[in-house]
């Protein structure tokens, strides 16, 4: 048994762990763990009846008497669950007893375990190791691996009136997305399957301000998956069968089904303007991350290169590249850099590392920055350093400027979208997504190139619709139907 | 089409007039009658070609252009209002609430045709201090469209100090209505002639947004904008121009004061006196109306109800009161009409107001209109 890539997986929580959980001192409420014993028994798996979700992650343990307890209630579970061709994976908390756990997980059936921490133990039984979003061990990260401590994605939930944003300090609604994240790990574990592990924030009722769709298609959209996972009152509703959760929950897979049905889209590789480098880890791994998330809000197209791999490869179509850490680049990397302004690019960074007797002259009076003439090209030097993560990305956006922008959105309010290639460059792909409880309407596309129309392909939808593309020089403008949570436009057209 | 021709001397006139307003002593100044001049009408059903011949003709009626910028330096206060990405509907924002880049470059094709020597075209974007090029840029807009359309084409953020130095002080004739002088890029005292080039269309807090209106983007929001310094202008601007509609906060010390403290707090009070204060302080040589498609209902998407129109209309003339009274009428309302009173619901009128400082009069009796008479080019607004 390996690790499946192909798994949806889903939080399954159920059984006398949450019950009786040994690390709290209360009980749950009566009503709660009336739902944690009815999710634990065999007819609750009739929820996942027609969706793609075929992997469950259950709270799994051994050496106290309530890890007897577990392992015998889910008992059932696990054996109805393997005729219905569904994956259990096991989670086990940190510090106990790891090789009895996973001994009792291949035991009972089970097709892996999630551990928290490396083990010293080599384990013959598939391993996903769990770690926090801002500590992940890249190098050492499995196959399937997951983070912690992401975003749930939406309006930042403490800035909204109702179903009104207040806007941040961008002008533009707050909002709260793992995009970037992902598109880091694209680069820092290339090939591997990264599931984001995040709870919905807590809720008194069903009116949740937050969507699960969206959840999924923060995640998929940028090359992740989101375990689902959903609230007590939702999976309380949902047992009880109540319309409203069951909406809800069609739409959520839906929307998952949605991703399934193209899976070519993960091929997809994002194509920037912008490379964005820096070793993202340590003191860098604040400012670094933060900028990722505001270039992205930015839709700015980047592509992440980690910096000791950095100009490792040729970059074809990059106009510019943003060096954030203090730390300077190789002899080797340096030569690279200057070829690439030489040629044309731009380099912008905190420290001028060129050619001597170069000087500098200023851009722009709004933009703090020296500029210094290489050839054909600029280094931007940042006078005062990269101290605001705000600051630099729309400076970075000024300097490398707007007419290499690759996409744009019209009315974007609370959208985003994010522009991927297949890999023969023939379709680019952009996946619009819409961080509002409330629909998006009358946003318009706008992509650097001519294109007659592009194909609509919505969640729900079995077909996609074709969308006639208007001329908007130099490139092409598409007005999209309401957006409730996503969508993606496939435009056939030649590479940048 | 009725087409009206006069003399280069008259039109001169008719400019020396206003300039002169500026100029004269404010005893003197209040005591003189508000110009009349001649305000030129055209029809022009798209932005396509016919907009650069319609324009000519256009100018031509008022006398030509090149009397007026021969040699001269430009500046032309665009009216690019809210932010660049916000449209009514799927309608790019020159087909709405912005000035349309083809007028735009029209405009400034014209005025290298007749000779100036440089032009600059200015806007204050809001909340931002980035390059007008960028900002042009995120609404589509294509800036070396207008670099091509004459030679010495400049562009400038005029939200903040900009590539000047030193802000350039203009104070009001008479002593103001709201201040007694204001704080502006240097852009707007460094040339010869200022054009305000403007769209047709409603206003929420002042009836009206033609090209008195668009002159309230003239003032920076480093020193006038919500999070502006309370001592010294700010580097860059932050947030709108808020204070100006609703006092709440004074503009940073260093710029010249209110000249009642106490005066009401009511946004259609304050908007119309400190537009009226600015083009009496910055006079406007050449006023511009791009009326061809359009909105009503307000000055952006924002507004509601709005719908997207096509009067097919454009508008000069010399002087910024006469040019509005004439692109009121055209709208379908009355330029003698006072707060209560269509457009002016719930504000006072900026053309009574600037009327009063003398800078121009909005009685259509005393303004010549030429090319298409007002009744042939009447676009009702309200029953749009």
């Amino acid at each position: 048994m390996n690790l499946d890539p192909k798994w949806v997986p889903m939080n399954w929580p159920c059984g006398p762990l949450l019950w009786i959980p040994r690390d709290k001192p209360s009980f749950p409420d009566t009503a709660r763990r009336e739902t944690l014993e009815a999710w634990s028994q065999p007819a609750a798996l009739d929820l996942l009846k027609g969706t793609p979700v075929n992997c469950l992650v259950v709270d799994w343990a051994d050496g106290m008497p309530e890890d007897s307890a577990q392992q015998q209630t889910l008992s059932p579970l696990l054996e109805a669950g393997r005729r219905r061709e569904i994956d259990f994976v096991g989670k086990v908390a940190a510090g106990e007893g790891t090789a009895a756990a996973v001994e009792s997980a291949r035991a009972a059936g089970l097709s892996a375990v999630m551990l928290k921490e490396p083990s010293s133990h080599s384990f013959d039984f598939p391993v996903i190791l769990s770690f926090p979003r801002d500590k992940v061990a890249w190098q050492s990260a499995t196959q399937i691996f997951t983070s912690t401590g992401n975003e749930w994605p939406g309006l930042k939930l403490d800035t909204m009136k109702g179903d009104t944003a207040i806007a941040g300090p961008t002008g533009v609604p707050w909002v709260n997305s793992n995009a970037w994240f992902s598109l880091l790990s694209n680069e820092l574990a290339p090939g591997k399957t990264r599931w984001l592990d995040f709870d919905p924030p807590d809720a008194p009722n069903l009116a949740h301000p937050a969507t699960y769709p969206l959840a999924v298609a923060d995640s998929q959209a940028y090359g992740s998956r989101w375990i689902i996972s959903l609230d007590d009152n939702f999976r309380t509703a949902l047992l009880k069968g109540n319309p409203q959760a069951t909406s809800v929950w069609r739409q959520t897979c839906e929307t998952v089904t949605f991703f399934e049905s193209h899976r070519e889209w993960e091929g997809f590789q994002p194509q920037g303007i912008l490379a964005v480098i820096s070793d993202f880890r340590g003191d860098n791994a604040f400012l670094s991350g933060e900028v990722l998330n505001l270039l992205n809000r930015r839709k700015i197209q980047f592509q992440v290169m980690e910096r000791s791999r950095a100009l490792s490869t040729s970059t074809p179509g990059l106009k510019a590249m943003l060096w954030l850490d203090k730390d300077a680049p190789t002899a080797g990397q340096l030569a690279k850099l200057l070829a690439f302004v030489r040629q044309g690019g731009l380099l912008i960074a905190t420290g001028y590392w060129g050619p001597s007797g170069v000087m500098p002259k200023n851009r722009d009076p709004s933009l703090d920055y020296k500029m210094y003439n290489v050839g054909q090209g600029q280094i931007a030097v940042c006078v005062e350093g990269f101290q605001d993560p705000y600051q630099v990305a729309g400076d970075t956006h000024l300097l490398v400027s707007r007419r290499n922008d690759l996409v744009r959105l019209y009315n974007p309010d609370t959208t985003n979208c994010h522009l991927s290639f297949d890999p023969d460059h023939k379709r680019r792909l952009v996946q619009i997504l819409n961080y509002s409880p409330s629909a998006a309407n009358f946003v318009t596309l706008w992509v650097n190139d001519r294109a007659k129309s592009a194909r609509l392909w919505s969640p729900g939808a079995r077909d996609s619709i074709s969308i006639p593309g208007v001329p908007a020089s130099p490139g092409t403008e598409f007005g999209l139907p309401t957006i409730a949570v996503n969508c993606a436009l496939e435009v056939e057209g030649p590479n940048p | 089409m009725t087409m009206t021709h006069c003399s280069r001397r008259k039109f001169l006139g008719a400019i020396g007039a206003t300039a002169g307003v500026w100029l004269g002593r404010p005893t003197m100044f209040l005591a003189r009658p508000a110009p009349a001049g001649r305000v030129a009408v055209g029809m022009c059903p798209e932005y396509g070609p016919e907009v650069l011949t319609t324009m000519g003709t256009m100018f031509d009626q008022l006398g030509g252009l090149e009397r007026l910028v021969r040699g001269k330096t430009v500046a032309i206060k665009l009216n690019l209002t809210g932010d660049a990405f916000t449209r009514l509907g799927y309608a790019p924002a020159g087909l709405t609430h912005w000035v349309h880049p083809n007028v735009v470059g029209a405009t400034v094709h014209l005025l290298a045709k007749a000779g100036a020597y440089r032009i600059r075209l200015l806007e204050s974007p809001i909340s931002s201090a980035e390059p007008l090029e960028e900002f042009m840029l995120q609404a589509n807009w294509e800036p070396k469209d207008f670099l091509s359309a004459g030679s010495r084409v400049e562009f400038e953020n005029t939200n903040y100090l900009g590539f000047g130095k030193k802000y350039s002080r203009f104070m009001v004739p008479g002593g103001g209505l709201m201040f007694k002088g204001y704080d502006l890029n240097h852009s707007y005292e460094d040339c010869d002639v200022f054009v305000s080039l403007a769209k047709l269309k409603e206003h929420l807090t002042a009836g009206v947004t033609l090209t008195m209106k668009n002159c309230f983007g003239i003032t920076p929001c480093t020193i006038y904008g919500d999070g502006s310094p309370e001592d010294e202008p700010g580097r860059v601007p932050m947030g709108g121009r808020g204070p100006f509609h609703a006092g709440n906060r004074l503009p940073s010390k260093s710029a010249p004061p209110l000249v009642d403290r106490s005066g009401s707090k009511e946004g259609g009070y304050r908007v119309p006196r400190v537009v009226a204060d600015l083009v009496a302080a910055r006079p406007v040589h050449l006023a511009i109306i791009d009326g061809i498609h359009t909105m009503t209902g307000g000055e952006g998407p924002w507004a509601n109800p709005r719908r997207h129109v096509q009067p097919g209309l454009l508008i000069a003339g010399t002087n910024c009161v006469n040019t509005d009274a004439v692109g009121m009428a055209l709208m379908g309302f009355d330029p003698m009409a006072d707060r209560g009173t269509p457009p002016f619901e719930t504000s006072d009128s900026t053309l009574r107001l600037a009327e009063q400082l003398g800078v121009g009069t909005r009685d259509l009796r005393q303004i010549e209109v030429v090319g298409t008479p007002i009744s042939k080019g009447r676009f009702d607004f309200r029953s749009a």
